[in-house]
């Protein structure tokens, strides 16, 4: 095994040149798993998931698994799911109802705040609170929890940045998607699958990558799944990156204002001004002035959002659907997506049927746009994965001049924070890169280690 | 549900079970063509996604979520993409084999069949990559037609939660 030299790594990708191996390679994995999931906001489940106290879910960051549970109180936890005593997994289900886990193998119990409230024999087995100091023992709770729209995150870092300072210019984007209305939206799902693909190819081709829709998906436009025929229309959206997120946009037609827009892209009249009434100036100046529909996103790391409107029956109409998915490392050559549909929770019924079948049709494990998406990143992956793939930096510079320059002036008519380009280049992709490279120079995170009950 | 199962000597079964070998013919030569022209134009064919939950819990697949959820309209499209140059997914194909076993039949209705049957789908793509398994139990409603039996309805109740399998470019 060779020693991985980060330094040289990073110093590629700033340039733009990315190590292809990077996508391949054990000793890359273990960094990320040192250097860059224990410092970062990772997703984990929305508020719509666990509307009712004792409502969970158990989601994972890497191979750390948490409940997270809306307690009595309604107050959501992000608990680490093992228990204080010997380590079991204390939830075993994937989701559920519960007012307390009881841990299989001793019974040691826990209220769904986390709270240590049932340990069998504790007198006759500890001698009460001189062998085992009970009081104040709960779950772990995550280092740092967050919420933003609903959407709860966890940083394994006890001094991460709170949430909303590290989504930064970036929230304006996720707007669109999880905040059309004061309701919020609700998420289904999600469908799990396992696909032979490293993590970042997924993250980083939501960020920004335009360029592969007009071949890719070639065959959703052959079949008239979509209105007008996208390989044209694709060059035209704009890329933007923003804090620590970056994505695509299509470019709408010319004349319209807000409302039309909107409804140019299949939203129903019902919901239209609950979208201007939630929407700031600026956010529906991006939509009815600079003429700009959000597509694909990538939220750093592994949170990806995707927006768009196909037709789904022969009527000819079309109808928006929003996902979020999340690229979950198992290892440099394997990655779980969860993917979930998102939809706004005061839509109309019959429109939440539509999209969520718009959804169905592109997205998700049997998604016709995600099908392909798959085939390409595997076999990314396959390549990447021998020695051959070591000789070769991969050309990530579309959008640069020689001298590292944008070969063109940013988008002075965009209402979006950030700094956007119009038309194809890479650089969401960079933008991604980048924060990898800034986490993968730190030095590997140490916790601090605490014993559990011993004697004060 | 309704009753007992037919007895595996009853022609009403036999033609069940000769459809559902047939359709998996079909399938794993690559028909589709001929497969969707099995269907009935009221279809819906739905896969629902499986989860853990404890045994008291009363529900094993999410509400509201699907792997598949599909009318004719939905599965014609699909068919029709693999139909184009440009479904890469697909493109070598996978060599699939459906096992169709355990195959009950009922009688629902004068012209309508339920039928129960047990699927394991092996999918293999490329030379080198690790072959793909799906376990499943299917319920099926099919109609008896002048044309013969037509798929009026399919279940698909996967037996994972997490699918090891890069998409679901096939049909079940």
């Amino acid at each position: 095994m060779t020693m991985l030299d980060v330094t040289s790594l990073v110093t590629q990708v700033r340039r733009g040149m990315v190590p292809a191996h990077i996508y391949g390679d054990p000793d890359v994995f273990a960094a990320e798993r040192d250097r860059l999931f224990p410092r970062s906001w990772v997703f984990l489940a929305h508020e719509s998931e666990i509307p009712d106290p004792g409502d969970y879910v158990v989601r994972r960051i890497l191979a750390d698994s948490f409940i997270v549970v809306r307690d009595e109180s309604g107050q959501v936890r992000v608990l680490f799911n093992m228990c204080l005593h010997r380590g079991m997994q204390v939830c075993r289900a994937e989701l559920g109802n519960a007012s307390h886990f009881r841990c299989p193998y001793h019974a040691w119990t826990y209220r769904n705040d986390g709270r240590l409230t049932g340990v069998p024999f504790y007198g006759e087995a500890y001698g009460g609170e001189d062998g085992f100091a009970r009081t104040g023992q709960s779950l772990l709770p995550a280092p740092a929890m967050g919420s933003y729209n609903g959407l709860i995150f966890a940083s394994l870092d006890p001094d991460a940045p709170p949430l909303r300072d590290y989504l930064g210019d970036f929230a304006f984007y996720l707007d669109f998607y999880t905040r059309q209305s004061p309701a919020g939206v609700e998420l289904r799902g999600p469908q799990r699958w396992r696909v032979k693909a490293n993590w970042k190819i997924g993250a980083e081709n939501f960020a920004g990558d335009s360029y592969h829709t007009p071949h890719t998906h070639a065959s959703v436009v052959d079949i008239g799944l979509f209105r007008e025929p996208k390989a044209n229309k694709r060059k035209e959206g704009a890329l933007y990156t923003a804090g620590p997120g970056a994505g695509t946009t299509y470019k709408l037609p010319p004349g319209g204002d807000f409302t039309s827009q909107l409804q140019y892209v299949g939203y129903p009249d019902e919901m239209i001004p609950q979208m201007a009434a939630t929407w700031s100036d600026r956010q529906r100046a991006l939509v009815g002035e600079s003429g700009f529909m959000i597509s694909a996103a990538t939220l750093f790391p592994n949170l990806s959002l995707v927006h768009n409107w196909p037709q789904v029956d022969a009527g000819g109409g079309v109808v928006p659907f929003i996902s979020l998915r999340q690229w979950q490392p198992i290892s440099e050559r394997e990655t779980e997506v969860l993917s979930w549909f998102a939809v706004d929770a005061s839509a109309p019924e019959e429109f939440k049927q539509r999209s969520y079948k718009a959804y169905l049709m592109c997205f998700g494990i049997s998604g016709m746009f995600e099908q392909d998406d798959v085939e390409n990143w595997v076999s990314i992956t396959d390549m990447a994965s021998g020695s051959m793939a070591r000789r070769m930096n991969l050309n990530s510079r579309m959008g640069l001049n020689p001298e590292g320059k944008p070969l063109k002036e940013p988008l002075a008519s965009f209402a979006g924070p950030g700094v956007a380009f119009q038309g194809y280049g890479e650089y969401g992709q960079r933008h991604w890169l980048s924060q990898w490279g800034d986490h993968l120079e730190r030095e590997p995170y140490t916790p601090p280690v605490r014993d559990l009950g011993a004697a004060r | 549900m309704t009753g007992r199962p037919l007895s595996y000597g009853d022609p009403a079964h036999l033609a069940a079970h000769q459809f559902l070998v047939e359709e998996a013919a079909l399938l794993d030569a690559g028909d589709y063509d001929g497969w969707i022209g099995l269907i009935c134009e009221d279809i819906r064919y739905v896969m629902p996604v499986r989860v853990t939950t404890a045994r008291g819990a009363g529900f094993d697949s999410l509400a509201g979520m699907g792997h598949f959820d599909e009318d004719a309209y939905a599965l014609r499209k699909r068919v029709q993409r693999l139909a184009t140059d440009h479904a890469w997914t697909e493109d070598p194909p996978s060599r699939t084999r459906h096992f169709v076993t355990n195959v009950r039949t009922f009688r629902e209705a004068p012209s309508e069949l339920r039928v129960e049957s047990a699927l394991l789908l092996f999918r293999s793509r490329g030379d080198t990559r690790e072959p793909s398994l799906i376990s499943a139990g299917r319920t099926d409603l099919l109609r008896e037609t002048p044309d013969g039996l037509r798929l009026a309805r399919r279940e698909i109740t996967v037996d994972e939660s997490v699918l090891r399998t890069q998409n679901l470019a096939v049909f079940l």
